[in-house]
């Protein structure tokens, strides 16, 4: 009846909004969503037993959905470490004055990008891009996730500073699959042409087998760049107690347990600084995606 | 104040006037019949009426202007918000009090409706939906009755005993009515209407049921 | 017949879409999409109910932001409608509603990250502004007699809870519930940029290939929109509302700073912020509008007109699956079947779906926003055919479909969907986040880069844009005096 009806509004309307929080003393870390989610839940939730087990603090790992929101994450102190990429890493390092790389994977030193091409198209590996420029032109295109550093950032430089085109003028279809796992699948399948992706995948993939090289191969290795490292914000040691910054630095690169860095996958983890990522910052002002 | 004295009563549809210029004075104690054949405007009379003395009438309109939604004790408990806080009408909306649950039933059970309390408006027939507006305007309980054809849909002695109700309840009362039987039975003073004008003003003791035929 | 104002209207209307087919991007680019496509059905008939211990916290959190978004929402609405007649109350509404779901979680992200409220926000916010909307006109409709006569000195609340309120109830009631539907929609793909409802496990599952376990959770949202007349009780619906809130997840702390650090830094152009002052605000602002603004809207514009004309296309297709003067009891099932799922899947989750299928381009969005539009007017024209009663000696078949049905229900399809033009558009600027070149995709591209001045300034844009369509759509609804009930 509409009587009971009203009657059932009215008390509904006075329900209240009750925001449950996360306890102040959790330890919170993301990671740039560069790879299928499995993966990464996987990892970090390895990543997180050990160091809570290390620090002696309840440590939790965060699953984003975007790069931007992984920067932004650390930006507003919801998370106080991440394992960024290259350009995340300087993206975030920027907006939070005092945050500090602290360690980066022994390959991250010299990181690269491999473009790969369904071999539908008949282009062969080349020791210079420019010796592609043929073949390349006019193909569709894509790269991983808009703000990634290996499959973004650094094709672009590339594809700008050797053919001194913008990527859409180039080819004929530039898209970005979301993360290095999709471009890699998207490749294969010809959904496009070519595309840009994180060696260490490429590599990690072919070796587990999960590759039909019959249907895709690598075309172009770039020069070496630095790339991904663990970011940690300067305020922890006011939150968690003095020399907090140190031991998270000291647990992250004494990580040993070889099938949990198998699935970064990095042979360990070195101390790394701000400074390391000069580069990247430049590249990134140089193409415009940093102001 | 329980009589009305009003002047210059007109009314106009489309630029054709139907009512007046005319006026009309009941004074208290006073039943008036209001008569004529349909279309010669005692229901705009009745609302120009209503108009002028809204405060102090309890008005039953031929179209009932009943809430569907709502049940018969709210439509009829209606006629009472102006005399509570808003508080109490909305407590009232989800659960009435029983001081009003018994007065409402009390009225019903005049008009032989006590058991459609709850029910929906929209449930009922059309001589039901009557005796709810009716039973409005009586829990209203204001010094004038304003009623506008209110027995059309009700039968034989349900009319009459909805009509000795009313007379019992208001002293006062202007009400529309074709059938002449009723209205010679029950109101006290005849007033003819044809064309917008008043044809026929008597007291209902020297008129007879021809007297009054003869307007239609 | 080409003089009659209705036909002229759709020819003009079919033209422009023909015209912007000569410009749109539409190919398919996958190498072998039907192979895929037949995988992905054979994920649908092989669903994996037990892939993710999260499949049910997922589809319990989709729930429970549904019910309190739409709560919050018809409240906020509700109260918004006692005032609508004011003109900047009317402004302001129209402005919430034109911002889609999906910006305004990607703006409260911003702020307050993986808190509940993000996502909690970003339903209640539009939806306050639709239900300001429609509850207002259900209002203006209410029978104005019994109001008339209250006995004077009766008190406005009393007089409007008496009156108005019991008059409109059931089609307040109505309309809420099935706001609630779309609101499950809208909590469904907020998971698509992290909340933790179904659109999260969906694009997971998705984009590993995970076909079954996608398959299992499209079912699963399939059973729980078709079961909604089941669980959704008058009666139990305040326990719902008054859970709902506990069931929301815990997310991340909310850091008050960031809110005020947002308004007050991040959304101030950067010319600005970094004291070029107004000499520099103008290039900033040229270049956003040559290289961003321009080139989404013209694909957004291009995008919805295709996509207006192919929804009408497949709704005339549509209808007459459901029609009872067409078919069997067999066929009318099927059909019902086809257009229960083709609506109740968010065209943000079919675009995604197809694009993983077919690569990428204008095509995938366009078939999306057809199937799901069309889809809902297809229901509503064949629901409404059903209460024709044709002269005993009628037609059959195609003749039946043509000189009896079409002419019957012609005006209110283009009513339909000319109200849905400007849905259409809001949607087709949010699939720029999916990767074609709307509006959406260069919001996307702005926050991505951490610019959210200027993605504020697209979003500003798409809501303009999206006013304007919404004006243009009901000026020509008023002069083909076309009339339609609300649909979202």
């Amino acid at each position: 009846m509409a009587l009971n009806l009203i009657r059932k509004l009215m008390f509904s309307s006075l329900f209240c909004f009750t925001a449950a929080t996360a306890s102040a003393e959790t330890f919170v870390f993301t990671a740039i969503p560069d790879e299928d989610e499995t993966k990464l839940v996987e990892r970090f939730k390895g990543v997180a037993d050990y160091l809570s087990q290390e620090l002696d603090v309840e440590v939790r790992y965060i699953p984003v959905k975007s790069y931007a929101a992984a920067v932004s994450a650390f930006r507003n102190n919801q998370v106080q470490l991440a394992w960024f990429g290259g350009l995340s890493g300087v993206q975030a390092r920027r907006l939070v004055p005092g945050s500090e790389a602290i360690a980066q994977g022994v390959e991250d030193e010299a990181f690269q990008t491999y473009f790969i091409a369904n071999t539908s198209t008949g282009i062969e590996n080349a020791e210079e891009l420019s010796a592609l420029e043929e073949e390349l032109k006019g193909k569709t295109f894509t790269f991983g996730s808009k703000g990634s550093t290996s499959g973004r950032l650094m094709p672009e430089f590339y594809i700008r500073d050797v053919f001194g085109a913008q990527p859409e003028e180039f080819f004929s279809r530039v898209g970005f699959s979301g993360n290095h796992t999709r471009t890699l699948r998207l490749v294969e399948a010809g959904t496009y042409q070519v595309g840009a992706l994180n060696f260490q995948v490429w590599e990690k993939e072919l070796a587990d087998g999960n590759i039909d090289t019959d249907a895709v191969q690598v075309i172009w290795e770039t020069p070496p760049y630095p790339d991904y490292q663990w970011t940690i914000r300067g305020d922890v040691n006011e939150r968690f107690g003095d020399g907090f910054k140190e031991r998270v630095t000291e647990a992250l690169l004494n990580l040993d347990d070889q099938a949990l860095l198998e699935s970064f996958p990095r042979s360990g983890f070195i101390p790394a600084s701000n400074d390391d990522y000069e580069p990247i910052r430049k590249t990134a002002e140089e193409i415009g995606i940093l102001d | 104040m329980s009589g009305f004295d009003l002047s210059g009563l007109t009314a106009s549809f489309g630029g054709e006037r139907v009512i007046g210029p005319l006026s009309l004075t009941v004074k208290q104690g006073e039943q008036v019949a209001l008569v004529g054949k349909s279309g010669a405007g005692k229901s705009t009379l009745i609302r120009l009426i209503h108009e002028r003395v809204n405060r102090e009438s309890s008005l039953v309109p031929q179209d009932l202007g009943l809430v569907n939604a709502l049940p018969v004790f709210h439509n009829v408990f209606m006629g009472q918000l102006d005399k509570h806080t808003t508080w109490y009408n909305t407590l009232t909306l989800i659960r009435p009090f029983s001081r009003n649950r018994d007065e409402v039933r009390e009225l019903l059970r005049a008009l032989g409706m006590a058991e459609k309390l709850w029910l929906p408006t929209a449930s009922l027939s059309g001589g039901q939906r009557q005796r709810v507006a009716i039973a409005r305007a009586l829990y209203r309980n204001a010094p004038v009755l304003l009623a506008d054809e209110p027995i059309s849909a009700l039968d034989g002695p349900m009319a009459h005993l909805v009509m000795e109700l009313l007379k019992e309840r208001f002293q006062t009362s202007v009400i529309a009515l074709h059938d002449v039987e009723m209205a010679l039975k029950y109101c006290s003073r005849i007033v003819g209407i044809q064309d917008g004008q008043v044809a026929l003003d008597e007291s209902s003791k020297r008129l007879t049921a021809t007297d009054i035929t003869s307007l239609y | 017949m080409l003089s009659s104002p209705t036909v002229r209207t759709s020819l003009i209307f079919v033209a422009v879409a023909l015209i912007s087919l000569l410009f749109a991007d539409i190919a398919i680019t996958a190498s072998n999409p039907w192979r895929d496509l037949g995988n992905f059905f054979l994920g649908v008939l092989t669903p994996n109910f037990f892939s993710s211990e999260g499949l049910m916290t997922a589809l319990l959190r989709t729930v429970a932001f549904a019910f309190v978004g739409v709560a919050l929402g018809s409240v906020c609405g509700f109260l918004l409608s006692l005032v609508y007649r004011f003109l900047p109350v009317r402004i302001f509404c129209a402005f919430i509603r034109a911002i889609h779901e999906l910006f305004w979680a990607l703006i409260f992200l911003q702020f307050f990250g993986f808190h509940p409220l993000t996502g909690v926000l970003a339903i209640a916010i539009p939806y306050s502004g639709i239900f300001a909307k429609v509850y207002s006109e259900i209002l203006d409709e209410a029978d104005p007699e019994p109001g008339r006569l209250l006995p004077p000195g009766t008190g406005t609340i009393a007089a409007f809870l008496y009156t108005r309120i019991p008059d409109c109830w059931v089609q307040l009631r109505t309309y809420t519930a099935y706001r609630l539907e779309c609101g499950l929609r809208s909590s469904a793909i907020l998971g698509f940029v992290g909340l933790p409802t179904l659109g999260f496990y969906l694009e997971s599952s998705f984009s590993q290939g995970l076909y079954s376990d996608a398959g299992a959770m499209l079912i699963l949202f399939y059973v729980l929109i078709a079961t909604m007349p089941l669980w959704v009780k008058p009666k139990i619906l305040p326990v719902y509302i008054l859970g709902a809130p506990f069931f929301l997840g815990e997310g991340l702390p909310i850091v008050w700073g960031n809110v005020e650090r947002f308004f007050t830094e991040d959304i101030v152009p950067s010319p600005l912020r970094d004291g070029e002052g107004l000499a520099g605000l103008i290039p900033w602002f040229n270049d956003l509008m040559i290289n961003e603004a321009m080139p989404g809207i013209w694909n957004t514009v291009i995008l919805t007109q295709i996509a207006l004309v192919a929804t009408g296309i497949l709704t005339l297709l549509a209808f007459p699956l459901i029609s009872n003067h067409f078919g069997g009891p067999v066929r009318r099932t099927s059909g019902h079947v086809f257009l229960v799922i083709a609506r109740s899947t968010p065209e943000y989750i079919l675009a995604y779906i197809l694009l993983q299928l077919w690569g990428p381009s204008m095509l995938p969005a366009v078939v999306a926003l057809a199937l799901h539009n069309g889809g809902i007017i297809g229901h509503l024209i064949g629901r409404q055919t059903n209460g024709i009663r044709l002269r005993p000696d009628a037609p059959t078949g195609f003749n039946r479909y043509s000189w009896e049905l079409v002419p019957r229900v012609y005006r209110s399809f283009l009513a339909f969907l000319f109200y849905r033009w400007e849905i259409i558009m809001r949607e087709t600027a949010i699939l720029g986040i999916l990767g074609i070149y709307t509006l959406g995709f260069y919001v996307d591209s702005a926050i991505q880069n951490i610019r959210f001045d200027r993605a504020m300034v697209l979003i500003l844009i798409t809501a303009l844009l999206n006013i304007g369509i919404d004006a243009l759509g009901r000026y020509i609804r008023r002069k083909l005096a076309l009339q339609t009930m609300p649909t979202c």
